[in-house]
């Protein structure tokens, strides 16, 4: 139930806000802020819950595929992780826009609601069609309120962000509907089987295919065009949930879909690692230089995202908590980073680090927590931050020594660049006179306050993120091989008795043939009876259908038999 | 003397043939639309017809079809007219060859 | 008493920082600022409070230390680490004078920042900094240490740019965080290099020198030191940091943009010396690693006589100080290098008391001279200033190694183990002492600067000239008695070895291994005696009687000056920056400009295909539908033709 509620009521609150008041943000924000609390303390409720799942639903058939599409949501600690990041970043933004937008707040919360929903199913997905869905469906919303509420130039920052989101995972559709025609269904569980049946180039082909899509979405180094100028021209509150959320739906699709389907290959793991780690350089060394204070942080954020891909491609015991603390705490810190920007954008009227300056005298509160915003994202020892960045570390140290010195580079580079940004915007003496904006106010203030406390919390007590994560438990791979199994069945009972003859074949490729148990047999059994078989065809059918069991079974052990000769 | 099937049939294609060369030929958009419906209407007889080949059971089907391909047909109608009229406004014409915003 | 739980010490002061932290934030946007008494008897009242809980279990501490785990901290496969507090010789001795020097120099601070806009944030970060220095001492594993190594990195970086308004010490602030973070990579790889070779248990002190122990025992220190000695060096770069050793030390001289309490309390008595006692507090390990120690004790000969040398280049009397700090910063290293780990910290802890007071002593100075610093424009102020003359004559003489003063019981025996230490350990005691002659040079021209003389500023700011409140006196006079008396608790040559035997049980084991051969402690007092003497009589002969330079534009050294001071800076510019900002400018406008252009391209090719498509459009709607109605027809055509077997 929660996670229906968590994936589909978004996007009810998200067609109710439209009964609010356009012009006057006064009843739309308190219906808003209402629904953002309430998405928040469900997804709190879901952290702590446990892993959950719901009743698997026959969503549609494709023509052609074997199997159907489920609407099937899971909840593992991971992207119960997510859905929290998501909840709750969105819930500031409501916040936090409230004091941005005047007019048209009421369409900003629509457009922050339906992202939610969607980042929301992405991350609870169980079924790869319903997953991608959800991610691309993340991406239109985004756009939308990136061309409605962006800076100067933000139609270009928004085409670039659509396009250049939906091409990178286009070729991640055909993958996934050419899985589905060899897979049983499309649930993890018998896409990994399909996958070992097929050979190794199409193997490689369909694993390009999904990792394009999330290295485009992380963004990992080459595919990083879209990302400075959208985070930048985005609206503040957006940014942080694109940087804090969104983001996460690359490094979470490593994770959650890569890694379990996939066989990788060291060479695969190998170039994934560096790529992380060239990354996390590059970004760093771009935040070096940047001068607009938003780009700054999208390095900042490529940058420890790329340490976190490093992380999980270092294929360590230790990489999945390490990777989610990390994910966790930049999720936090970058969220509440671009928070302050905005509002510093806000109260001094420009982006641009070099004309900014001198907050410190002028806004104290605003620069406390400023500063212990960048202090989190320094990932100094008793923030998240820093037992995010060591654990990983230590899981990268695993693959070698070298890779890990490349990675403390990059925190050196962190350091450089966060203590230039905290010293250009609060330090020194106000560089002009700045157009009086709107300040932060008390309810903002201690939105921000709150997550710094979290990062604290997490800190000095990663248990809490770190018990919490079980990724497939026995029960959810027990449900997805049922599932297959029903779906094995039930393509049997269908007319074109070849198809079932093909299906079998297919879904146990030659390597091992199991033959069919006792139970199984009384499963047949009571499914002939209910068809409307009588006792002595079933027993005829059930006699032929052993028969040709046990042929198989000699073909496939004398398959096995040769092969094992020729090697 | 039992109506032949294929004289309904050659019926229907030379109302197809009318309505198609009224749609194409003519530049008033409505004589266009009423091209088009003529056509469309050519079609529900062509299904008719060849609903009367078949026993009486089955042919059923082939009569219900054009009920439902009626009733679109009017709704389309509808929908049409308004697009015209909208277009009218716009535009101040009525000659089809000066609709040609889609091409860039 | 012992039964006081260990996590008090460090929670007075973190209570202490929230609540100061608090009434900064709350009192930020009053006009007035905070009432200072009240903020100043919090801001005095916890670190007090921690030091009578370290000095009550200090009383009634077991020989074996105490040791409390408090709960679990990191819990993931391959990694498991927990808080937990170890209170024993060593730790002892590192919080009792950190507490104490803390809270008497925060108790000197109420009267030096009496009036500041920042007061109860000055504090709040005190309160941080002591809190974190007290974690890194007290914990029992690298882990937690390494929260307080970093915890005070950050605290200094907020401390020296706490008068935020100037840039100059915002760039100082950024320097000594970036230089520490340096080395603060190289203590976390280390962290990880030791997990691998033992597991995460071994990140905690008992279970590493459990380890080495059975390590010894089996025979097995072949197999692992190669890279037992990675993780001694990745260490050894964490303190370089922390320390101000070369090649990391250029942050420290810079530090000194931050208020003087903050140089006397980080940048002189406490945090610099953390390296030193994570050097002792590792000293079974690094008692193994012989490479290490050599490169150990080579680095600190090098920082303490290059850093004497700068320290005589100096105008500003901070910098004198801060040059003073590293060169004596080097002595510890060396001591450590040749496992005399418990002279070192013997130093360590004499050297807080003198150094803190002459910081102190400066800092009087400064606020007598309202905020003066070169000492070109001082002198004469032996009669005007009197007790703070007093105390840093005082403590002059025990950084130089007058007989009888703190100093000199430390110095001659970390001379006197470096002499003892091996065949090169005349080469070592030659320079040290050499270092010894300068130190006394440099510090001879500072007092003689200052205190002798006639007074060189401006006619009015001589009217001003004041001592200093009682709040700042008390401190300073406490601590120039410690400068005088602290060297009594181990001073070899009069039997009193209080300090060794504290300090034997914890590392006993580390220096066991090294055999000193006996000598005459009465030839090289003497010898350290004639060296403090040689030094003042020189410093007397060249700065005494001749006239002071005058003191034009910056305080800054120039010509050859600058070069040997900067000389390090230089080194850093053309390995550290100047390659990061080359990589940072290609990957901006090379690589960068690159994949644009290819997403150009990309995007030119969709775009020009497009085009072409459109070309193909026709623009009669009439024609449009003609051409669409062929197309059936040709389809239905082919269908026909074929038979529908395409």
């Amino acid at each position: 139930m929660l996670l229906h509620l968590l994936v589909l009521a978004p996007f009810v609150a998200a067609i109710l806000m439209v009964a609010t008041s356009k012009e006057d943000p006064k009843s739309s924000s308190r219906l808003a802020f209402l629904f953002g609390v309430a998405f928040f303390a469900m997804s709190i409720a879901l952290v702590a819950g446990g892993n959950q799942a719901t009743e698997p639903m026959e969503w549609f058939r494709i023509p052609g595929c074997r199997g159907p599409v489920y609407y099937y949501l899971y909840s593992h600690g991971l992207g119960a992780w997510m859905v929290f990041l998501s909840c709750g970043l969105s819930l500031v933004a409501l916040i936090t826009a409230r004091n941005t937008f005047e007019k048209n707040y009421r369409n900003f919360a629509i457009g922050i609601f339906a992202l939610m929903g969607a980042m929301n199913g992405t991350f609870l997905s169980a079924d790869a069609v319903l997953f991608f869905f959800f991610f691309e469906a993340m991406v239109i919303p985004a756009a939308v309120m990136i061309a409605g509420y962006g800076g100067k130039e933000r139609t270009k920052a928004a085409m670039t962000f659509a396009i250049y989101t939906l091409v990178g995972s286009a070729p991640m559709m055909v993958a996934l509907w050419y899985l589905l025609t060899v897979a049983d269904n499309s649930l993890l569980l018998s896409f990994a089987i399909a996958l070992q049946g097929l050979p190794a180039e199409t193997q490689f082909v369909i694993l390009l295919c999904f990792l394009l899509a999330f290295l485009v979405k992380t963004p990992i180094f080459p595919f990083h065009g879209w990302q400075a100028i959208t985070y930048a021209e985005a609206p503040a509150p957006l940014s942080a949930i694109l940087t804090g959320a969104m983001s996460k739906a690359g490094v979470f699709g490593f994770i959650a879909w890569i890694l379990p389907i996939f066989p990788l290959s060291m060479t695969v793991v190998n170039v994934m690692l560096w790529l992380g780690l060239a990354t996390a350089v590059y970004g760093a060394l771009l935040a070096l230089r940047a001068t607009d204070a938003k780009k700054l942080l999208a390095y900042s954020s490529m940058g420890h995202l790329g340490l976190a891909v490093a992380g999980v491609f270092s294929l360590s015991e230790a990489m999945l908590p390490a990777v989610l603390v990390l994910l966790v705490a930049h999720g936090i810190s970058a969220g509440v980073q671009f928070y302050l920007a905005g509002v510093a954008e806000r109260m001094t009227g420009t982006r641009d680090i070099t004309l900014m300056g001198g907050l410190a005298g002028k806004n104290p509160v605003f620069s406390t927590l400023f500063g212990f915003a960048a202090i989190m994202a320094l990932a100094v020892p008793g923030t998240a931050g820093f037992v995010g960045e060591f654990t990983v570390l230590l899981a990268i140290w695993d693959m070698g020594p070298f890779p890990a010195v490349v990675a403390g580079f990059c925190l050196i580079l962190s350091a450089a660049y966060m203590l230039r940004f905290v010293q250009k915007v609060i330090f020194g003496k106000q560089a002009r006179e700045y157009e009086e904006g709107k300040r932060m106010t008390a309810l903002e203030g201690s939105a921000f306050g709150i997550m710094v406390a979290l990062l604290l919390t997490f800190g000095v007590h990663p248990a809490f993120i770190t018990n919490s994560l079980h990724l497939f438990d026995e029960d959810a791979i027990e449900e997805m091989s049922k599932l297959s199994g029903q779906e094995g069945e039930a393509v049997e009972g269908a007319p074109a008795d070849s198809l079932a003859e093909q299906s079998s074949d297919a879904a146990e490729p030659a390597e091992e043939h199991r033959p069919m148990t006792e139970a199984e047999i009384a499963q047949l059994d009571s499914t002939l009876a209910e068809a409307g078989f009588d006792e002595s065809e079933r027993a005829a059918l059930i006699q032929q259908m052993i028969a040709a069991d046990a042929a198989q079974a000699n073909e496939s052990a004398q398959a096995n038999v040769e092969a094992t000769e020729n090697e | 003397m039992e109506l032949q099937a294929v004289y309904v049939q050659v019926l229907a294609l030379v109302l197809f043939a009318i309505g198609l060369v009224v749609a194409l030929g003519r530049r008033n958009v409505f004589f266009v639309l009423m091209g088009v419906e003529l056509a469309l209407n050519a079609v529900n007889l062509s299904f008719v017809g060849f609903a009367k080949t078949l026993p009486a059971d089955m042919s059923v089907a082939g009569q219900i079809v054009p009920l439902f391909s009626i009733a679109i047909a009017a709704a389309e109608a509808c929908v049409g007219l308004a697009m015209v009229i909208l277009i009218f406004r716009n535009r101040e014409s009525v000659d089809a060859d000066t609709y040609s915003n889609m091409k860039g | 008493m012992t039964n006081l739980p260990l996590w008090l010490i460090p929670l007075f002061p973190l209570v202490g920082t929230v609540l100061l932290g608090a009434i900064a934030v709350i009192s930020s946007g009053s006009k007035k600022g905070p009432a200072e008494g009240i903020v100043g008897f919090l801001a005095v009242l916890f670190p007090v409070l921690a030091f009578a809980s370290v000095v009550l279990l200090a009383w009634g501490m077991p020989v074996e230390g105490i040791r409390l785990t408090l709960c679990n901290w990191i819990d993931i496969p391959l990694f498991k680490v927990d808080i937990g507090f170890l209170f024993d010789g060593l730790s002892r001795i590192m919080l009792l004078f950190v507490t104490g020097i803390g809270s008497l120099i925060t108790l000197y601070s109420i009267g030096y920042m009496h009036g500041d806009r920042g007061f109860a944030r000055f504090f709040a970060y005190i309160n941080l900094f002591l809190f974190s220095m007290i974690v890194l001492v007290l914990s029992d594993n690298l882990l937690l240490t390494f929260l307080g190594w970093e915890g005070v990195g950050l605290c200094s970086y907020l401390l020296i740019g706490f008068w935020n308004k100037d840039l100059k010490n915002c760039q100082a602030a950024n320097k000594a965080f970036i230089v520490n973070r340096v080395g603060d990579i190289g203590f976390l790889l280390g962290m990880l290099c030791l997990v691998t070779v033992g597991g995460s248990e071994i990140l905690n002190y008992d279970s590493l020198n459990a380890f080495i122990q059975m390590l010894i025992a089996g025979g097995h220190v072949e197999i692992v030191l190669p890279l037992l000695s990675l993780a001694g060096l990745l260490f050894f770069i964490g303190c370089t940091g922390k320390s101000a050793q070369i090649p990391l030390l250029t942050w420290l001289p810079d530090a000194m943009a931050g208020p003087t309490p903050v140089s006397a309390l980080i940048h002189a008595a406490t945090m610099v010396t953390s390296g030193v006692y994570l050097l002792a507090r590792m000293g079974e390990l690094f008692s193994l690693l012989p490479v290490v120690l050599l490169i150990i004790t080579l680095i600190g000969l090098a920082t303490a006589f290059w850093a004497a040398v700068a320290g005589l280049f100096q105008n500003d009397i901070k910098k004198v100080l801060a040059y003073s700090t590293i060169s004596q910063l080097g002595y510890m290293f060396m001591a450590a290098g040749v496992c005399a780990f418990d002279a070192s910290i013997f130093h360590v802890f004499t050297h807080a008391f003198f150094k803190a007071a002459l910081f102190l002593g400066a800092g009087a100075v400064i606020h007598a001279l309202a905020g003066e610093q070169d000492m070109r424009k001082m002198g004469g102020l032996l009669r005007k200033t009197p007790v703070t003359a007093c105390v840093m004559i005082f403590a002059f003489f025990a950084i130089i190694g007058f007989p009888g003063f703190a100093g000199f019981w430390s110095k001659d025996l970390i001379l006197e183990r470096l002499y003892t230490s091996g065949s090169l350990g005349p080469v070592f005691y030659g320079i040290g002492l050499l270092t010894a002659v300068i130190t006394a040079v440099y510090m001879s021209r500072l007092i003689i600067l200052t205190f002798f003389g006639s007074y060189r500023g401006s006619k009015e700011s001589e009217e001003h000239i004041h001592e200093a409140p009682a709040s700042m006196l008390i401190p300073m006079v406490v601590l120039s008695i410690g400068a005088i008396f602290a060297g009594y608790f181990w001073a070899d040559s009069l039997g009193m070895t209080m300090f060794k035997d504290s300090l034997a049980p914890v590392l006993g084991a580390a220096q066991s291994g090294v055999a000193h051969m006996h000598v005459n402690p009465v030839i090289f007092a003497g010898l350290g005696t004639l060296a403090a003497l040689l030094g003042m009589f020189i410093a007397l002969k060249v700065y005494g009687s001749s006239r002071v330079p005058e003191a034009k534009g910056s305080s800054a050294p120039e010509g050859f000056k600058a070069d040997w001071t900067f000389f390090f800076d230089t080194i850093h510019k053309f390995c550290g920056i100047i390659p990061v900002a080359v990589l940072a400018w290609i990957a901006d406008v090379v690589v960068e400009k690159i994949l644009q252009a290819a997403q150009w391209m990309v995007g030119a090719i969709a775009e020009i295909l497009g085009d072409g498509a459109a070309a193909f459009q026709v623009r009669k709607v009439r024609l449009q539908l003609a051409l669409s109605v062929a197309g059936v027809a040709i389809l239905v055509a082919v269908v026909l033709l074929t038979g529908g077997s395409i």
